[in-house]
Parts: structure tokens; sequence; C-alpha cells
């Protein structure tokens, strides 16, 4: 995957951000196993320790889990995927939502563009 | 314990102050950005850390001792200037680091050099700059030291070249050991580094990690920096 | 460490030196076939005779040569392996610097040793041929052992002496080179201290410790002399023995003591003031 960073925000966020994006987006699937730190980091170009702590905490967030020797792993339960990738729609939608009212559009017209458009 | 630690220290050239009571420490597992404009003294606290220069005042210590044939042994320093024999070739440079420091990964430096294509029985002499940069630059790197000090690693280096430097100092990390990347060529280096230090006039202005400055400036450190050092 | 120093000086010395000493016994041979030639009237050929004094201007030449590239070797390892941009390589080594000096000292003073064997090897060898010596002849004209020693006990002087003399005589030809070398490197390291004007410094205090070196010789000479002036009334050879003696031992006491004075200086510059740019 290609890894992108902006500059207003920490790293550390970033990573978190996009690799919660490739698990519920399904470019890692669940299951699936994470290469080491080392490798990752260097594929995405950023500080090791950097990306250890994005990986700490999706795994408190339950995306990820590690087993003590084996090394990490893609959770494989889909509720905590779909309701990451709710929580990720949805914050889409409201970003989108906020958006449309700046441009003066209703809820009701929204919603017929939004067909048009389909 | 600190692998890098400054008490006070100060530098004198005779009327000018290159450093002026700095004091630091640098732990193991970090990856620190040393910046600061042309003449701010990074490369003056680089060349005492190695024991090239002697403190006027205060003290530096490496692993807990003053620069000494001990901290000699665990730093590996990547200096400025063109520091390699012309007459030797890379495969006795090899030779003369496995002689001398014990944890020189030789199989490593092999392998760098054919990475990136370079003759191990070229002499020094007849390699164009760039080629004697990345010599030394694998020399360097390829030892298991518990501190680095590189002064300008991507100074004078293609982008090619640039991005297996900053890969090779992702893949080498070890969490026994800190990497001091001195450089005013911040963006690049930027998403490697864990904290960096702003030196300007021979004095610490901050020592911060690169995500706290992200995160409070909403910036990148490399923005930020522009915005501290505008002349 | 030292070892591992030693190793790494006489590679890069070696491959001067060798080459150098290749050339030498090159030359002798030639020159040897020259002397020949021009001895003989073998050819009237002008060219040829030409080409003949042509091989020996060299010959001498090489010999003098040889002479200066040992001891320019000496002083541009120091100054370029330890004082300028390599120096960055040596002293980031994990090693003390008296290790750096010990090193560039003991490989000098091998080379010096080599060079002035070789040339006294092929200049005595030289002149031997052409003189048409035969060799055995030459053994059986010299005095035997027992009969120097008879010559020598009358005179008092035991072979135990004559162990000595020896001695001590080689120990001054080596520590002097030492104190020689010694001189060189704490002049060049001492004016390396500075940011400016380094060579032009290392000269200054070249010449500095020459007078102040030869001031405090001389001083402590001039007492010698005076302890000498006492055995006058002492039989003359006795009294030249007496003499050459105490000179001797004046004069090893003197390079000690200048040695250890040159090495403190250069080590302490390099350890305290070491300013590489």
């Amino acid at each position: 995957m290609e890894w992108i960073f902006r500059n207003d925000l920490p790293i550390y966020s970033q990573l978190v951000e996009q690799i919660r994006l490739a698990i519920v987006s399904g470019v890692f699937t669940p299951g699936m196993r994470l290469s080491s730190v080392r490798d990752m980091a260097a594929e995405a170009g950023v500080n090791p320790n950097t990306l250890q702590r994005a990986l700490q905490e999706l795994e408190r967030q339950g995306l990820v889990y590690s087993q003590r020797t084996n090394g990490r792993f893609v959770t494989e339960d889909a509720n905590v995927i779909d309701q990451n990738k709710r929580a990720l729609a949805q914050g889409q939608l409201a970003a989108f939502l906020d958006a449309m009212k700046k441009l003066g559009y209703e809820r009701a017209e929204i919603i017929a563009l939004l067909e048009e458009e389909a | 314990m600190p692998i890098l630690e400054c008490r006070e220290l100060s530098k004198r050239f005779g009327r000018t102050t290159a450093l002026d009571r700095v004091s630091l420490s640098i732990e193991p597992g970090r990856v620190i950005g040393l910046l600061g404009p042309n003449g701010s003294g990074k490369t003056t606290l680089i060349k005492l850390a190695n024991g090239l220069l002697t403190p006027s005042e205060g003290e530096i210590l490496i692993d807990g001792e003053a620069p000494g044939p001990h901290s000699k042994a665990i730093v590996s320093y990547l200096s400025d200037k063109e520091y390699l024999p012309e007459w030797m070739t890379p495969k006795q440079l090899m030779d003369f680091f496995q002689d001398f420091y014990a944890d020189f990964d030789r199989a490593r430096a092999e392998e760098m050099l054919a990475r990136l294509g370079l003759d191990p029985a070229q002499k020094v002499k007849q390699m164009s700059k760039g080629t004697r940069e990345k010599v030394q630059l694998i020399l360097v790197m390829s030892r298991r030291a518990k501190l680095y000090l590189l002064d300008e690693p991507i100074g004078g280096v293609d982008p090619a070249t640039r991005d297996y430097i900053l890969d090779t100092i992702i893949r080498n990390y070890n969490p026994e050991a800190a990497v001091v990347i001195s450089t005013h060529l911040i963006a690049d280096v930027e998403p490697v580094l864990d904290e960096v230090l702003f030196i300007q006039n021979g004095q610490i202005l901050l020592q911060s990690s690169v995500d706290s400055i992200r995160e409070e400036k909403g910036m990148s450190v490399d923005q930020y920096f522009r915005e501290v050092f505008r002349c | 460490m030292l070892g591992k120093l030693l190793k790494q000086e006489f590679r890069a010395t070696g491959r001067i030196m060798l080459p150098v000493f290749g050339a030498l016994l090159i030359l002798s041979v030639f020159a040897n076939f020259s002397i020949r030639f021009l001895d003989s009237s073998m050819s009237d050929s002008a060219v040829l005779r030409i080409l003949a004094v042509i091989v020996l201007i060299f010959f001498g030449f090489a010999v003098f040569g040889a002479m200066i590239v040992t001891l320019w070797l000496m002083v541009s390892r120091f100054y370029r392996n330890l004082l300028k941009d390599e120096g960055y390589l040596m002293h980031t080594l994990p090693v003390s610097v008296h290790g750096l000096v010990w090193s560039k000292l003991l490989v000098s003073l091998v080379w010096f040793i080599a060079t002035g064997l070789l040339i006294l090897a092929i200049v005595s060898l030289t002149a031997l041929i052409q003189s048409g010596t035969n060799l055995s002849e030459l053994f059986a004209q010299l005095p035997s052992w027992a009969e120097i020693k008879a010559l020598l006990s009358a005179h008092g002087i035991h072979s135990g002496d004559i162990t000595i003399f020896f001695t001590e005589l080689i120990a001054l030809i080596l520590l002097g080179s030492i104190a020689g070398c010694l001189h060189f490197y704490a002049a060049m390291a001492m004016g390396h201290m500075f940011s400016k004007d380094k060579i032009l410094l290392s000269i200054v205090f070249f010449v500095a410790l020459s007078f102040v070196l030869s001031l405090a010789t001389n001083l402590l000479g001039f007492r010698l002399h005076d302890l000498a002036a006492l055995t006058v009334e002492k039989g003359e050879l006795e009294m030249l023995i007496f003499y050459e003696r105490r000179l001797l031992r004046f004069s090893l006491g003197a390079a000690l003591l200048q040695g250890a004075l040159l090495y403190f200086a250069t080590t302490l510059s390099l350890r305290r003031g070491l300013n590489l740019s």
C-alpha cells in the first residue's frame, strides 16, 4: 500500500488512520499477519518507534492483536471491523453534509442529488 | 542511562563561541535530528562527542564516560569530510574496520556494496566524490554501534541513494542504539525521526518529539523550523 | 591494538618503501656493470660510456633519494594520517593516542634501519666487488678475535667493555632516531593545535624546539667537559676511553630525556589540543 503523510498532523495519528482504513477497506484482510515493525516502518518510511505506538493504539482499539511469539495480526472479529467501518463512514458523511450545508443545500435536496448521481 | 549526555558544555575557538553551555541527553533507541543553520554548532557538537575536539568548559559523556577508546568502540561516526585514505580499496577498508571495530558486520557491508553497485577492488583515489561518500556511509552503517553520529549524511547524494540511506537507518534500528542525524534537509528525514534538537548560535533552542511539534503547532517540523529560523 | 596499528602502518608505508628498495637494488646492479664497463676497455663507444656514467649518477641520486624518501615518509605519514582529513578516521578508532604515536614511530624506525642497512650493504658490496677483493683473502688478513682481545686488554679494555660499548652505541642510534622523529611529530602536533597558519606554526615550533633542546643539552654538556678535564693526569688512551664512555653515556641520557619530553609534548598536544578542520 502507499503511504502518504500530511504536514499538519502528527505522523503517529496518520499511521493509525491509514492502517485502520487499510483494515476496514480490506487491503489488510481479517486474520492477516502484519509484517514486522522494522519492515513495515521501512516500507512506510517512518520511525519504528512511531509505528510501534500506532500499532499499540490499534491494538487498544481491538483492530489488531499480537501473539507473543508470532507477531501481529489483523483482527478476525467482523463486528469490530464493521463498527470501525461505520464510524469512518459516519465521519465522511458528517464532513460531506457539513460541506453541502455550507453550499446552501437542504437535506432533501442533498438526497435528491445523491440519487441523481447514482 | 543516556547514551550521550552534555552538561554545561561550551567550546570556544579563540574569541568565537561555537557551543554555549549546552546541556542535553539522548536515550538509547531514539533517532534524533540535530537541526540548525550553517555555523550553528552542529558539527562542533558531533566532533566533541567523537573526541576530535576537547571541551572548553563542561563535559560530554558517552555511555557515562568522557570520549576515549571506550566511547570510540561504541560510536560510529560519519564525518562531513572525505577521510578515507586514497590508496585503499573498499575491501582493504573492510579489513581495516574488521580489525579495529568488534561490532563491524562484514557481511552487511558486502551486501550494501553489492546493492549500491560498488566495486570492492576500486581504489578510493579513482572514485567519484559521490562514490566515496557511499563507501564511507556503508562502513559506518555496517557497524552494530550504540551511537551513530551522522554529520550531513544525505547532503550531497542523489535521491535514490538518499532513500536507500533512510531505509538503512530504519532497518538498522536497534532499541539499544541511538542515531543522531545532523542535517539541514529536514523534510527528507522528518518521518524517520523521534525527536529533534534545534540549535542556533551554539545554544539548544528546543528538544522535542516530532509528533508533539506537529500536534502543538499544526505544522511539520520542516515548516516550524523555517518559522523559527526565518531570516 | 598496537599490533593492528603497526600492520596498517606497514601496509601504508610498504607500498612506497618496497618499490624504492627494489629500484635501489636494480640500479645498484646496473651501476656495478657500468663501473666494470668503464674500467675495462671493452668498447670505446662514447655513447655507451656516457650512458654508463649516467647510470652511475642515477645510482648516486637513488642512494640519496632513498634516504630522503624515508625521512619524508616519516613526516608525511604523521601529518596526513593524523593531522589532516584521514585524522577523522584514525582519531575515532578505539585506540589511545599513545598507540597512534608509537605505531608511526616504530614503523619509521624500522624503515630508517632498513634503508641504512640496505645502502650500507649495497655500497660495501659494490666496493668489494669492484676492488676485486677476494673475500676469503680479506677475512684472512683481518686480525683474529683473540688478537684483538689481546691488544685491547693490554690497554685495560675487556671484551665485556666492547659489548657494553656496542650496546650503548646501538641504543644511542635507536634513541637518537626516535628523538629525531619525535622532534618533527611534536612540532607538527603543536602547530596544528591552532586554527590558522598550521604549517607555518609547525615550522616555528620545530625551530623553537631545536633551540630549547640544544640550549639545555649544551648547559648539561659543559659540566661533562669539566669532568673530563679532571682526568687529564691519567694516561692518554685511558682518558680517551673514559671520555668516550662519558660522552656516549651522556648522549644516551640526553637522547632519552629529549625523547621523553618530545613524546610528552606530542601526545599531550594530540590529546588536549586536537583541532582537525
